[in-house]
C-alpha cells in the first residue's frame, strides 16, 4: 500500500517537474533565425548603446535622446521575429505583460502613448526615415540604407555575443 | 483496484510523454512555419491597409516631399531596395502620415470592477458592490506638453458622485527635469503612483489599508507643482519626484482643491532606483512635510505632519514582491506632545508558468499601529492576512478571489471574509 502510493506520488512529481522543465524559457524557446538590429533615424545623436540603456529607452525610461529630440518607439505587430525578440530579450515580458506594462505606464501619467506599431519592413523603414528620434528593430538580413544601425554592448549584428537574437 | 491506480498512471504517464516525444520536434517545424506564414500575411495585410489609407488621401498630399537622402555613415550592409513606383511612394507616405504624431491627441482608457463580498463580521451584509467607474484621459498637446486627467463614478446609497482624481498639465524639458502642475497621486512610497484607481491593474482586489482611498494614514492626494526626472547615476539608475502643494485640507483625507486652509504649504521628495543590472527591482525613499490645520479644538489646532516611507519592489510576476513602510509623526504645536503611527505591507505573488500564465496566487501581511496617543488619527490599528488567486481571463480582464483574516483592535474578535472581484480595462 505503502509502496504503491510511493511510486504514484513520485510519477506525479516527475510529470509536474518535466512540465515545469518543458515551460522554461531555456527549453522552450530556441532562438532559430539571425541577429536582430537596432537602427535608429540617422540624425539620431547616438551610436552605442548597452542592452540595459536599450532596454531603458523601450521601457520608456528614457524619453528623450536630447532635449530637443523625443524617443518614437516602433515595435512590429505581433507574431514578427523582430517583435519576440524585443519582448523575450528586451522587455522579458509576455505578450500580456507588454499590453498591461503599457497600459500601466499611460495610466500613471508616465507616457502619453505606448509604442507604434508597424506591419512589415517597409512601413518600418518609412517611419524611421520621415520621424527624427526613431528606433525600431529589424531582422540584420534586410537593413537598408538611410538608418543607423546602433551597436549594442558594444557589438553589431552578426558578431559574436551580439545579444538580440 | 489497489493494482490497477499505478499501472493506469503509469499509462497515462508513457502516453503522455510519448506523444510529447513524437510531437514535440514536429510542432516546433509547424509552428515555425506558420510563423513564417503569418508574418507574410501580416506584411500583405499590411500593404492592403496602406492601400486603403492611400486611397484616402488627398492627391495634393501625395506631392510631399520624399524623406531625406541617406547619410555616409548609414548602413551599408545590404544593397538598397529597387527604386518605389510612384504609387508605392504615396501609399507608404501617407502611413508615414497616419503615424505622425498630432496634436492634441486624446487618448481615453476606461476602468471598472464589480464585487462581491461575505464575512462572519457582526452587523455587515455580505453582497455586491459596484467598484469605481475610472476614466483615464491622455493628451499630447505638443511633443514637450502633455495632460493627463483621471475622472471616477462612485456608488453611493444615494446615487454616484463623480471625483476628479487626477488633473495634470506637464512640461517635459528632457529626461532629467519634467515640470507638471495639478493635482496628483502624491509620490509617496510605491504603490500610490503605481496603481492609481485601476483595480485591473494590481495584482490584489483592494489597495493596502494605509493608501486605501478615503483613508488618512498617507495623504493619498496632492495638489500643488512637481519636479520630476531621472538623476544621470549610472547603471544605480535613480529618478526623483519633489514637489510643494496645499497639503491636507479638511476633512484631512482631502488635499485642499479649493485653496488651502493655512498659510503653510506641504512638500514631498522622493528617491528612488531601478538598478540597470537588476532589471524588475525598484527601491526608494520617500519624505512629506506638512503643516496640518484643524477647526478650533481646545487641545490645539494645529500639528507638524512627518511622513517617512521606504518601498523595495520586484516588479516581475516570477515572482512579484511589494514591501512598503511609513511612519507618520505628528506633533502638537500648543502642547509639542509626539505620536508616531507606523504601518506596512508585504506582498508576494508568483505568475504560474501553466493555463498560459493566467493564473497568479498571492499573499499580503499588513500591519497598521496608531498610538492611543494620538491626537490626529482615529485609531486604524490592523492586522490582516489575504491569501488569494488572480485569473486573467483576457489580456484585459480578470477574476480575483480572496480570502481575508484580520483584526482591528485588540479587544475586538477577528474576521474571516471571502472577496471576489471581476476587473477590467477598456
Amino acid at each position: 500500500m505503502n509502496a504503491t502510493y510511493k511510486r504514484v506520488v513520485t510519477f506525479l512529481w516527475t510529470i509536474l517537474w518535466a512540465s515545469m522543465a518543458l515551460h522554461s524559457p531555456s527549453l522552450a524557446q530556441t532562438s532559430h533565425g539571425t541577429d536582430v538590429a537596432v537602427v535608429v533615424n540617422s540624425d539620431t545623436p547616438v551610436a552605442d548603446l548597452s542592452l540595459s540603456e536599450v532596454r531603458k529607452v523601450m521601457l520608456g525610461e528614457r524619453q528623450y535622446w536630447s532635449s530637443k529630440l523625443p524617443v518614437v518607439l516602433l515595435i512590429r505587430a505581433p507574431a514578427a521575429r523582430e517583435r519576440d525578440v524585443v519582448l523575450r530579450v528586451i522587455y522579458q515580458m509576455s505578450e500580456a505583460q507588454f499590453k498591461q506594462y503599457w497600459v500601466a505606464k499611460i495610466f500613471r501619467a508616465e507616457a502619453a502613448s505606448p509604442p507604434r506599431i508597424v506591419y512589415s519592413n517597409d512601413m518600418q523603414y518609412e517611419l524611421l526615415t520621415a520621424l527624427p528620434g526613431a528606433i525600431a528593430f529589424v531582422d540584420s538580413r534586410n537593413i537598408r540604407p538611410g538608418v543607423k544601425v546602433l551597436r549594442v554592448d558594444g557589438r553589431l549584428p552578426g558578431e559574436k555575443d551580439y545579444p538580440l537574437r | 483496484m489497489r493494482r490497477r491506480l499505478p499501472v493506469l498512471v503509469g499509462l497515462m504517464i508513457f502516453a503522455a510523454g510519448a506523444a510529447r516525444a513524437q510531437t514535440a520536434p514536429d510542432q516546433t517545424e509547424q509552428i515555425r512555419i506558420l510563423l513564417e506564414r503569418v508574418q507574410q500575411l501580416e506584411k500583405r495585410v499590411g500593404e492592403l491597409e496602406t492601400k486603403t489609407i492611400a486611397a484616402a488621401v488627398p492627391t495634393a498630399e501625395a506631392a510631399a516631399p520624399v524623406p531625406a537622402a541617406p547619410k555616409p555613415e548609414m548602413a551599408e550592409a545590404a544593397p538598397a531596395p529597387a527604386p518605389m513606383h510612384q504609387h508605392e511612394q504615396t501609399e507608404s507616405q501617407a502611413t508615414t502620415r497616419q503615424l505622425e504624431a498630432r496634436y492634441p491627441s486624446l487618448q481615453i482608457r476606461g476602468f471598472g470592477d464589480v464585487n462581491f463580498s461575505t464575512t462572519d463580521q457582526r452587523g455587515v451584509n455580505s453582497g455586491f458592490n459596484l467598484g469605481q467607474l475610472d476614466l483615464h484621459l491622455a493628451s499630447a498637446l505638443s511633443h514637450k506638453v502633455t495632460y493627463f486627467g483621471e475622472l471616477t463614478f462612485n456608488a453611493q446609497p444615494t446615487g454616484y458622485t463623480v471625483e476628479v482624481e487626477r488633473s495634470i498639465i506637464r512640461y517635459d524639458y528632457n529626461d532629467f527635469f519634467k515640470l507638471s502642475f495639478g493635482r496628483y497621486h502624491t509620490p509617496i512610497g510605491y504603490w500610490n503612483t503605481a496603481f492609481h484607481h485601476g483595480a485591473w491593474l494590481q495584482t490584489t482586489i483592494s489597495r493596502p489599508e494605509m493608501i486605501k482611498f478615503g483613508g488618512t494614514f498617507i495623504p493619498v492626494h496632492f495638489l500643488g507643482v512637481l519636479a520630476e526626472g531621472n538623476i544621470p547615476s549610472g547603471g544605480a539608475g535613480l529618478s526623483y519626484n519633489a514637489g510643494v502643494g496645499n497639503g491636507r485640507g479638511f476633512p484631512i483625507s482631502r488635499p485642499g482643491d479649493a485653496g488651502d486652509n493655512n498659510n503653510n504649504r506641504a512638500w514631498v521628495a522622493n528617491l528612488y532606483s531601478r538598478p540597470a543590472k537588476l532589471y524588475g527591482l525598484q527601491m526608494g525613499v520617500s519624505v512629506y512635510r506638512d503643516k496640518i490645520t484643524l477647526p478650533v479644538n481646545p487641545a490645539g489646532n494645529e500639528f507638524r505632519e512627518w511622513i517617512s516611507a521606504a518601498h523595495i519592489v520586484w516588479t516581475k510576476e516570477t515572482p512579484e514582491f511589494l514591501a512598503e513602510f511609513a511612519n507618520v509623526n505628528h506633533k502638537n504645536i500648543l502642547t509639542n506632545a509626539i505620536t508616531n503611527n507606523q504601518a506596512y505591507y508585504v506582498q508576494m505573488g508568483y505568475r504560474l508558468p501553466w493555463f498560459e500564465k493566467t493564473l497568479k496566487p498571492y499573499y499580503r501581511f499588513e500591519h497598521t499601529h496608531t498610538p492611543l496617543s494620538e491626537q490626529l488619527f482615529t485609531n486604524q490599528d490592523l492586522v490582516q492576512s489575504i491569501v488569494g488567486m488572480r485569473y486573467d481571463i483576457t489580456n484585459y480582464a480578470s477574476f480575483k478571489g480572496e480570502y481575508r483574516n484580520f483584526k482591528r483592535l485588540p479587544t475586538a474578535p477577528r474576521v474571516n471574509g471571502a472577496f471576489f472581484q471581476t476587473d477590467f480595462t477598456f
